[in-house]
C-alpha cells in the first residue's frame, strides 16, 4: 500500500497528525480545498477517501480532510470524476461558513476529524 | 425463520404512579423512567415529556426514534448486542407497541439535527407526527466528550424503550402478523416459478453521529452479510446517526422497514423474498470497493433475479449506491434503487453526486433542498437554540414572527430512503 497524505483545512486534524503523518494544511474555504485536491489529482495523486464524506453538507461545515495517495502515478480517471462531481455538488450549497460561534466551529472540526479517523483506521490496516 | 409479531395498539400515554398498559393506555411512572435512563453515570439528568399528534408541539433536536418491543418467545431479546445478549434474533414471538415511540432529543454538538412537528405543515412531512411520542432529553455530566455523550443518549433511549416494551410482556396482542422466510433450498422448491428477490440495505457508517450498529457491531467494521429480514424486527440494526435528519434511518425505521414489509407482502405471491443483505457506506474508497464487490458477489451466489437497494444519506453514499447498482447489474441481477435528491431549492440541479446508465430504475424519497415554512408552535421540547445551525437552515431561518424557513432536510424522516416517509408524486 502506498503511503498517504492528508489534505485538510481542519486545524484540529492538522494538530492531531502533526509529526505523525504527511499533512498538507491550507487555511482555505471548503470549495477551495476541493479545488486543491483536484490539482493534486491532476498531478497524479489518487483519491483514497471520498471528498464528500459526512452528512454535514459542503459549505455548511467549513472543514474537509481528504486522503490522497502519497505517490504520484498516472492520472486516475476515477479520482478525477469523483472530485469533479464533488465540486459540482458543492456549488449547489449556500455558503454559511461564517455564521457560527467558536464552539460550533470546534464541533465541525471534531466531526470532520472522526470521518478522517475512520478512513485512516481502514488505510492503516494495509 | 419464523417470527410472530404481536401488535398492541397504544391510544394514549400518561404519566402515573405505576407503569402499566391498560385498555390501550400506556401509563408510565416518571421515577422509573428516570432510574432507567440514569443507570449510565455519564447522564446526570433527564426530563420526560409527551407529545401527541395534533398538539402544537415541536420536538428538536431529535437524535433517535424507537418503537418499544419485547421478545416473549424464542431466542434472544430486543436490541441484541446492545441491550440483550448477542443471540441471533428474528424467530419466535415479539410484541410491538404500535402508535407510539420513544424519542431522544438534546444537544450533542453545536449544530443539531431533526425536527418533529406534531401539527401544521411540518407534521405532514414526518411520519413521527402521527405517533404518540414519549420524549426524553438527557443532560450529560460536565466536560463529557461528544462521543461519550452520543453513546450515553443512544443507550438510554434503548433502555427506556426496552423498559416500556417489557410492560407488554403478559398482554394479548390486538393483532398478530406472521413473517416467515425459507432456506435457500426450500425457497427454490416451494416457489420455482417466482423471481428470487433480495433487499440490499446500505447502512450509514462514517463517524460520530454518522454510525449504525448491527448486533452491537459498528457497521463500518462489517463486510456485507446476510440477515433473515425478521432479525431487524427484534432490533438487530440500531441507529447512531442523525446528521441531516431527512434521510437517516432512526431505529424505528429499521424495526419497521417498509421495504422488508412490502417484500414480505409479496413473498410467495409475485416473488420469493430470499433474504436481506446489509452493507456499509464508509469514508475510505477501498472499503467502498470491497463492500460493493462483496454485495454483488453475494447477489450472484444467491442466484438472485432482482434486488431493491436502499441508500442512507446523500453525497458520499451516492457513490456506494451507484457502485452497488453497477456491480450487481453486471452480475445479471436487476436492481431498483431508492435514494433521495439534493436538487437545489429550485429542483433544477443534478440530484445525485454520482450516476450510471445501469441505474435505470430509481425511486426517490423527494428533494431535501425544498424550502418549507414552519409556523411558530406553542411548545418546544428540547431547544430551538441550534435551529439556525442545522442542515438546511441559516441565520435567516428563525424569522421575526417566530416561524422557521428551512429546507426539508431538517425534518426527521422527510425524504427517507426506505420509503418510510410521506412524500409522493402524482
Amino acid at each position: 500500500m502506498d503511503s498517504y497524505m492528508i489534505l485538510t483545512n481542519n486545524p484540529l486534524a492538522a494538530r492531531k497528525l502533526e509529526g505523525r503523518r504527511t499533512v498538507c494544511y491550507i487555511s482555505v474555504p471548503y470549495e477551495e480545498l476541493l479545488r486543491e485536491a483536484e490539482k493534486k489529482i491532476c498531478q497524479g495523486h489518487r483519491l483514497l477517501s471520498h471528498p464528500l464524506s459526512g452528512s454535514v453538507k459542503p459549505k455548511e461545515t467549513p472543514y474537509k480532510s481528504i486522503m490522497l495517495s502519497g505517490k504520484k502515478e498516472e492520472v486516475d480517471p476515477q479520482s478525477v470524476r469523483m472530485i469533479e462531481a464533488a465540486i459540482q455538488t458543492c456549488e449547489k450549497f449556500t455558503d454559511r461558513q461564517k455564521s457560527y460561534g467558536q464552539e460550533v466551529y470546534e464541533d465541525f472540526q471534531l466531526i470532520d476529524w472522526t470521518l478522517l479517523e475512520s478512513a485512516m483506521e481502514s488505510a492503516d490496516v494495509w | 425463520m419464523r417470527l410472530e409479531m404481536g401488535h398492541i395498539y397504544i391510544k394514549d400515554i400518561q404519566f402515573a404512579d405505576e407503569s402499566k398498559i391498560q385498555d390501550g393506555v400506556l401509563y408510565v411512572a416518571k421515577e422509573e423512567l428516570e432510574k432507567t435512563a440514569l443507570e449510565d453515570e455519564k447522564i446526570k439528568g433527564v426530563s420526560f415529556d409527551i407529545a401527541r399528534p395534533g398538539e402544537s408541539v415541536r420536538i428538536t433536536p431529535v437524535k433517535d426514534v424507537i418503537e418499544p418491543r419485547v421478545k416473549v418467545e424464542g431466542r434472544g431479546g430486543v436490541f441484541p448486542g446492545v441491550i440483550s445478549k448477542v443471540d441471533t434474533v428474528g424467530s419466535g414471538k415479539t410484541y410491538a407497541l404500535k402508535g407510539m415511540a420513544v424519542v431522544t432529543a438534546g444537544r450533542i454538538v453545536g449544530f443539531q439535527e431533526g425536527i418533529i412537528d406534531m401539527t401544521g405543515p411540518g407534521a405532514q412531512y414526518t411520519p413521527f407526527s402521527q405517533t404518540l411520542n414519549l420524549v426524553m432529553v438527557c443532560e450529560p455530566v460536565d466536560d463529557i466528550k461528544q462521543h461519550d455523550y452520543e453513546k450515553a443518549v443512544r443507550f438510554a433511549g434503548f433502555r427506556v424503550a426496552a423498559y416500556i416494551g417489557e410492560l407488554a410482556r403478559s398482554l394479548t396482542p390486538d393483532e398478530t402478523k406472521v413473517y416467515e422466510t425459507c432456506t435457500i433450498k426450500e425457497g427454490l422448491e416451494k416457489y420455482p416459478e417466482l423471481p428470487r428477490v433480495a433487499y440490499v440495505q446500505m447502512l450509514q457508517s462514517q463517524g460520530l453521529l454518522h454510525d449504525t450498529y448491527v448486533y452491537g457491531v459498528d457497521a463500518k467494521k462489517i463486510v456485507p452479510t446476510i440477515l433473515s429480514p425478521t432479525e431487524i424486527m427484534d432490533g438487530a440494526i440500531v441507529s447512531g446517526n442523525c446528521v441531516s435528519a431527512c434521510d437517516k434511518n432512526p431505529t424505528y425505521v429499521h424495526q419497521n422497514n417498509p421495504v422488508v414489509h412490502d417484500l414480505f407482502e409479496e413473498h410467495g405471491k409475485t416473488l420469493n423474498f430470499v433474504c436481506q443483505i446489509i452493507t456499509n457506506e464508509n469514508v475510505y474508497l477501498a472499503d467502498k470497493q470491497r463492500s460493493s464487490d462483496w454485495t454483488a458477489k453475494l447477489c450472484k451466489m444467491l442466484d438472485l433475479d432482482g434486488v431493491i437497494v436502499s441508500q442512507e444519506g446523500f453525497g458520499n453514499p451516492d457513490t456506494d449506491l451507484i457502485m452497488n447498482c453497477k456491480k450487481i447489474e453486471a452480475e445479471g441481477v436487476k436492481t431498483v434503487i431508492i435514494t433521495d435528491e439534493y436538487a437545489g431549492r429550485d429542483g433544477k440541479s443534478q440530484s445525485l453526486a454520482d450516476a450510471d446508465a445501469a441505474a435505470d430504475a430509481v425511486v426517490t424519497g423527494g428533494n431535501a433542498n425544498e424550502v418549507i415554512i414552519l409556523p411558530k408552535l406553542d411548545k418546544v421540547i428540547g431547544t430551538l437554540d441550534y435551529v439556525t445551525k442545522i442542515a438546511g437552515a441559516s441565520e435567516e431561518t428563525l424569522r421575526e414572527d417566530g416561524s422557521l424557513e428551512v429546507e426539508l432536510q431538517v425534518i426527521t424522516g422527510a425524504t427517507n430512503e426506505t420509503g418510510f416517509n410521506k412524500l409522493s408524486a402524482r
